[in-house]
């Protein structure tokens, strides 16, 4: 437990009126229109974005995620936070195909993209998985926030969740995403300069980066230091097929929309961007400041190796940065830190409380219930809508124990049979809405065969993550591949459309010669005019 | 450099050019060095500090090649995003 002076009291509760107070500075602006309250006017230059990116990425529970992997696999964990770098190539490809489309939300974009009712279905799944999922996100990272509070405080882990996401809640109802945006601004230079400094100061502690190399020499660990430190090529914990797999993962996922479940708040801060270049910018810079913390964390976390090795424990030590600011900063500083925490913990709750409304708002009150609903009706509905998020999240918060590795597992399959093609539906004209749907309903069925059930009856042996992954991309496309080509392709008009707005890359000849030939575009061989 | 090219008309700018392909190749290379770039060089490793300073060359090389197009389609596509808009949300209330 940790005792609280009264100035660390004093940064959190200032810290707390800056942000609720900066929702309510914004209530104005977020409550003009739809398009206010849920993308900022899309008129935001690219480093609030970006910022607001950061910040989102930032969660009570990544520290301790990134601190596990670090401390069991030493400096080569440090791959495993490196899904994010999908953001390299969807910056400069499915960014900027996507702000092009305009649509407020990936729901919205598969009917621009697929059309009649096959469009329709994915619209409507989509919207009602992006409320379940937001929800349970924030159950997740709330309940996150409740056993750090336990951990400082002592206080029953109902209290840190109900708390803090209460207090996030106001200036989200207030402002919107204005309010979100604005507030995640503050706190991703807060949560930055908080790592920084906790980082340095833990490294400082153990004796500085050279004693770090020394000692971890002394004890036989000189393997943490090399981040390519490979156990074979198929065998042990860091294989080069893992490697690799998840390189693959990462970077070729930009070229789709969707491959991660991060894409869809990314989706967001896009649409919020004021021009294709400030999107394009947001989503780089916003990933990269993200890779440059996972960095700093995995040097502070070799330092709290060092100090204290051969914890058994995984919960005792996922909380190692944690403790190199609890138990090394000064007092007085410490309450700046934990503001710093719960500056980390309010920019992702922020993020998922708006983006869940934004699916209820516009995917499904305004398109499937009230088509014609006013402005501030539908700003009304986002604020019901965000009230809604919140009590679900609290729900699902308390009861995570029970079900997080079901949920889990409801991610995982997410990823896996789908990967391939949320990268179709951006690069190949003649994947159609049924082929996406078929896709979506074969890998709820051979995820569940693959991950569970086989195994379990012994026909299939136990596989490694990076193993269900291309077993369940083989099989999946064994499935969707020919239900696109024995169904009709997209109506010609309505990709002709869809491809004069956005431009994408990849094998569109046919969409592209019609676009050509009904003068809508100036044919590649000709100049333009 | 004269390999690269640095203006655009607006038309040309919507193609996916070679500048589009190095963008896409340096961007993945600028995020594996500068991540361990940093963590090497805090360890006050040598080969750090060198990776670092690639990742940062890439960064700005990045941007000199990619800078210049993103600008032209940018202001291409704000002047008929006002139409673009209007459709949106006549698809949104089923009125197309």
């Amino acid at each position: 437990m940790v005792v609280f002076g009264w100035l660390d009291w004093l940064w959190v509760a200032l810290y707390l009126l800056i942000m609720i107070g900066s929702g309510f500075f914004f209530y104005r602006l977020g409550k003009r229109s739809q398009s206010d309250f849920f993308l900022a006017g899309r008129g935001l230059p690219w480093w609030l974005p970006a910022a607001s990116v950061y910040a989102t990425h930032t969660a009570t529970d990544t520290p301790m995620w990134v601190t596990g992997v670090i401390y069991r696999y030493g400096l080569s964990g440090i791959w495993y936070t490196f899904f994010s770098a999908w953001c390299a190539i969807s910056a400069f490809v499915s960014t900027r195909i996507f702000r092009r489309s305009l649509a407020y939300t990936q729901a919205e974009w598969n009917v621009l993209r697929f059309g009649g009712l096959g469009a329709e279905l994915i619209r409507g799944w989509m919207a009602g998985w992006q409320v379940f999922m937001n929800m349970f996100i924030l159950g997740w990272v709330g309940i996150a926030m409740g056993k750090v509070c336990q951990f400082l405080f002592g206080w029953e882990p109902w209290v840190g969740l109900v708390v803090f996401s209460g207090a996030c809640a106001l200036y989200v109802l207030a402002a919107g995403y204005w309010g979100v945006v604005v507030a995640d601004f503050q706190q991703g230079m807060i949560a930055f300069f908080i790592i920084v400094l906790v980082s340095l100061w833990g490294i400082a502690e153990a004796g500085g980066p050279l004693a770090i190399v020394q000692k971890l020499t002394a004890m036989g660990e000189a393997h943490r230091l090399n981040p390519v430190a490979f156990t074979g090529w198929f065998t042990g914990d860091f294989p080069v097929a893992w490697f690799l797999t998840m390189l693959f993962i990462a970077l070729l996922g930009g070229f789709g929309m969707g491959t991660t479940i991060d894409w869809f708040a990314e989706a967001q801060r896009i649409q919020s961007a004021r021009t294709v270049r400030d999107a394009s910018y947001s989503i780089w810079w916003g990933s990269a400041l993200v890779l440059i913390r996972n960095a700093l964390w995995a040097v502070a976390i070799l330092a709290f190796y060092v100090m204290f090795p051969g914890i058994e424990n995984t919960a005792e030590y996922e909380l190692g940065w944690f403790r190199l600011g609890f138990d090394f900063l000064p007092a007085g500083l410490v309450g700046f830190f934990f503001a710093g925490i719960v500056a980390i913990h309010l920019s992702t709750i922020s993020t998922h409380l708006n983006l869940g409304a934004l699916y209820a708002t516009r995917d499904l009150y305004q398109h499937y219930v009230k088509p014609h609903a006013s402005e501030r009706e539908l700003v009304w509905v986002g604020r019901i809508a965000t009230l809604i998020l919140l009590i679900g999240s609290l729900i699902y918060g308390l009861m995570m124990e029970e079900i997080t590795s079901w949920l889990i597992f409801a991610l995982w399959i997410m990823a896996a049979g789908v990967w391939l093609p949320n990268i179709l539906q951006v690069v190949w004209w003649r994947f159609n809405a049924w082929g996406y749907l078929s896709a979506w309903i074969a890998n709820l069925g051979f995820s569940w065969l693959v991950v569970w059930v086989l195994p379990a009856f012994d026909i299939l042996p136990p596989l490694a993550d990076y193993e269900q992954f291309w077993l369940l991309m083989v099989l999946g496309a064994l499935v969707y591949l020919p239900v696109t080509l024995l169904t009709p392709p997209e109506n010609m008009d309505h990709l002709v459309k869809y491809y004069v707005m956005a431009r994408p890359l990849g094998w569109w000849g046919p969409v592209r010669r019609e676009a050509e030939r009904r003068g809508l575009l100036t044919p590649k061989t000709q100049p333009a005019t | 450099m004269g390999w690269i090219r640095r203006s655009w008309t607006a038309a040309e700018a919507d193609e996916w050019t070679k500048e589009d392909v190095i963008a896409i190749i340096l961007s993945p290379l600028a995020y594996v060095t500068l991540t361990l770039g940093t963590a090497l060089s805090l360890l006050l490793r040598w080969e750090g500090l060198v990776t670092l300073g690639v990742g940062i060359v890439l960064t700005a090389l990045l941007h000199w090649v990619i800078d210049p197009k993103l600008k032209a389609i940018s202001e291409e596509y704000e002047q008929r995003q006002k139409e673009y808009l209007q459709q949106l949300e006549k698809t949104v209330r089923w009125e197309t």
